[in-house]
């Protein structure tokens, strides 16, 4: 704000200097220059100042009096102040003005020498005897700074569009503006502009992998909805043939009536942190199955014995059978009988095969709706398979109607069966009849649901309990020490936890939990 | 009388499918056979001193096939047991053989060579069941003699001839020959040689 000041005319030109002027114009022409928002200052034709208005002193922070009589250069830095002395010595000499004229940006220098940008009009006052110059001086630092903030702004967003690798859009679907695509958006999808005629949704869809393509569509239907946003990772194939995955986030704006006006979206390219994270899973994925296949090699021999017992049976039936037939008082009855069960244990050797190619399979983890009870009683044959290899008696003690998980059925098979080989393993050396290995599951009061088994080993050493869980820690010749491990993280995987304690009486229970899914399958009777 | 008892085959294996193949095959040849889910239901069941062999799973949970024959061989049963055994079995196979099996077979298997294995226990059952038999019988008649017969025969076992023995014994010669033969009519001996083969054979059993 402007500080009281004596009245205008005390401030006047020295009357030496001043031109001869009526009193009212001169009142009238220091007001206009009292009102202006630009700065006002008149010279006369050696440069020296002879007016200078309110806002001039605002502007300059000199006082009228100050600056009265001076060269006006004194408002000037350099190099404008000697361009400034070179200008004035020419008009002296050839008396043509140069700097006349609208809009030109110069910087002036304020009385406490920090300099400002301007913009400059000088007109010359026609009519009067030495020439004399009146200059507007339009501050114009606001503006630039606004315009500095707003270029620096953008290339702010626009470095970190390139570092997160992510572009943005706005289209008008009214078409009242073109559509906007952030250069970052457009590097991403490899090519040199978005064709402004083809909305972006539109070329984009052309791209879209076809494995993900049901998935974009039914999450740009909810596009179509007030209110909802698409947002969705999808996979897109270039002209050139490279594939990305692209986090697409976009939203339709609407006006008051509903009517569609903007689509204004985001699209972060995650190629490489997908790529990452799916290197990483095939390598947990192989790991896996690798142990699967180890285990599966270190129960071949009781597997082998567990195909044997139903060809023994099916052979001896068969043997039974012809012997019936060729006696003279046979007995169709017994031949019937012999044949039910030479298919019944056709089927039953075929069954260990499929649930063996079952576990083996390489293949994509799915997580589905698991009945812990019977996935025990799926595992049954393979793990009794072991257990009788090795006299040991294999109980289950299930409790009824358990929530289901929501868990990889295969994987959570591999964990159930590692420990129950590791709890064979543990009683090589205990009594035969002693031998006993029980699988029991109960949900715990959190809703959790808990899996343990439990044998009559000699239990665990503490330092072997320290290792345990280590990569190729095994206490056993012939053992990858993966299982665990492996056991381990596949349980974390799925958001539970796998730990030990000591049985009652004898040997180990290791213990794991997991999260019961919010649907629960109604227990079945078997 | 135990010859009165037909001879049976036993079946111990714990898979239901496979016990009962046997039991079937067993049947077709017109074999008694009665067969068991487990050891201890063998055990339970009181028939190691039947007729008959055993045919024995090598492999079971809880009480193994060795481990039934370990407690067989404490009960003093002369059963002649078969182990079944499956692949890489061997070295309990062997093992079984030491502790007195009578063969082993690998399933699967053909009918005949069972059959064959089983008609040779019971044989063999029905042969040491037959020499028992006349153990019993000798030692019996070994009963019947008096103090005085029992030195005469073990003198003459010996080898010594009737004046021998009478001077030992401080007898009459007469009276030696009177009592050598109560002797061979109580044992129901044919001659010298069968006097001496049947109280040697009881001897030896009893070392």
């Amino acid at each position: 704000m402007h500080e009281e000041r004596p009245p205008t005319a005390a401030r006047h030109a020295s009357p030496g200097t001043a031109p001869r002027r009526s009193n009212q114009s001169e009142l009238e022409f220091r007001a206009l220059l009292d009102a202006a928002v630009d700065a006002i200052i008149v010279i006369d034709h050696k440069g020296r100042i002879e007016q200078f208005s309110l806002s001039a002193e605002r502007i300059f922070g000199y006082t009228t009096a100050e600056v009265i009589g001076q060269n006006v250069d004194v408002l000037m830095p350099e190099p404008y102040r000697a361009e400034h002395d070179a200008y004035m010595q020419r008009y002296q000499h050839t008396g043509e003005a140069r700097i006349i004229g609208v809009g030109r940006e110069v910087q002036a220098r304020r009385k406490d020498g920090s300099v400002f940008p301007c913009e400059l009009a000088v007109g010359k006052v026609q009519g009067v005897e030495p020439p004399r110059f009146i200059g507007f001086i339009h501050d114009i630092t606001p503006r630039k700074l606004a315009d500095e903030r707003l270029r620096r702004s953008e290339s702010e967003l626009r470095l970190a569009q390139e570092l997160a690798n992510l572009g943005n859009y706005v289209v008008h679907l009214d078409q009242s503006e073109p559509a906007y695509y952030s250069p970052q958006l457009c590097r991403i999808l490899g090519i040199e502009a978005v064709a402004e005629a083809l909305p972006l949704t539109t070329q984009l869809e052309r791209w879209v992998h076809p494995g993900d393509r049901e998935k974009v569509d039914e999450a740009l239907s909810e596009l179509d909805s007030p209110g909802n946003a698409f947002d969705c990772e999808y996979r897109i194939v270039l002209e050139d043939g490279t594939t990305r995955y692209l986090h697409h986030i976009a939203q339709v704006t609407r006006d008051a009536q509903g009517n569609r006006l903007k689509h204004i979206g985001t699209i972060h390219d995650v190629s490489d942190r997908r790529a990452t994270e799916d290197e990483a899973r095939q390598l947990q994925e192989r790991l896996t199955h690798f142990s699967r296949l180890s285990t599966m090699g270190e129960m071949a021999a009781g597997l082998a014995h567990e195909i044997n017992q139903p060809l023994t049976a099916i052979a001896t039936y068969a043997q039974a059978c012809q012997r019936f037939m060729r006696s003279p008082d046979r007995d169709d009855a017994d031949v019937l009988e012999a044949l039910v069960q030479i298919n019944a244990q056709a089927l039953r050797a075929g069954e260990v095969i499929r649930r063996l190619r079952n576990f083996v399979k390489n293949r994509e983890v799915k997580r589905e709706p698991v009945d812990c009870n019977r996935l025990l009683d799926d595992l049954r044959t393979l793990a009794e398979t072991d257990a009788r290899l090795h006299n040991v008696r294999l109980r289950i003690d299930a409790e009824p109607s358990l929530p289901t998980v929501y868990a990889d059925p295969i994987q959570l098979q591999q964990v159930v069966l590692n420990l129950v080989r590791n709890a064979i393993d543990a009683m090589a050396d205990a009594p035969e009849t002693g031998r006993e290995v029980l699988l029991s599951t109960r949900q715990l009061p959190e809703g959790e649901i808990e899996i343990i088994v439990a044998d009559h080993g000699s239990g665990l050493a503490p330092e072997a309990a320290e290792h345990l869980f280590n990569p190729f820690f095994t206490t056993k010749s012939a053992g990858t020490g993966l299982g665990l491990a492996i056991s381990r993280s596949i349980v974390r995987a799925h958001g539970g936890r796998l730990w030990h304690t000591p049985n009652e009486g004898t040997g180990a229970r290791f213990h794991f939990t997991l999260p019961a899914s919010p649907v629960t399958l109604a227990s079945k009777g078997e | 009388m135990i010859k009165e008892i037909k001879p049976t085959v036993f079946v111990v294996d714990d898979d239901t499918a496979v016990r009962d193949s046997l039991r079937m095959l067993l049947k077709s040849v017109g074999l008694p056979v009665e067969v068991f889910e487990s050891g201890q239901e063998f055990l339970d069941a009181d028939r190691d001193d039947r007729p008959g062999c055993l045919v024995l799973d090598i492999r079971m949970p809880g009480m193994s096939g060795l481990e039934l024959q370990v407690k067989l061989n404490e009960r003093h049963s002369i059963l002649p047991i078969i182990f079944i055994t499956g692949h890489g079995d061997v070295p309990m196979a062997v093992e079984a053989m030491q502790a007195g099996a009578v063969d082993f077979i690998q399933k699967p298997f053909r009918d005949q060579d069972l059959l064959d294995r089983i008609n040779q226990a019971l044989e063999k059952d029905a042969g040491s069941r037959r020499m028992l038999a006349e153990r019993n019988m000798i030692r019996k008649r070994l009963e019947s003699l008096t103090p005085r017969e029992k030195e005469v025969l073990d003198l003459v076992v010996a080898g010594k001839a009737n004046k021998v023995i009478a001077g030992d014994l401080n007898l009459s010669q007469r009276t030696v020959e009177i009592h050598r033969a109560r002797v061979m009519e109580k044992m129901e001996a044919h001659s010298l040689a069968h006097l001496v083969r049947m109280v040697l054979e009881v001897e030896r059993t009893e070392e």
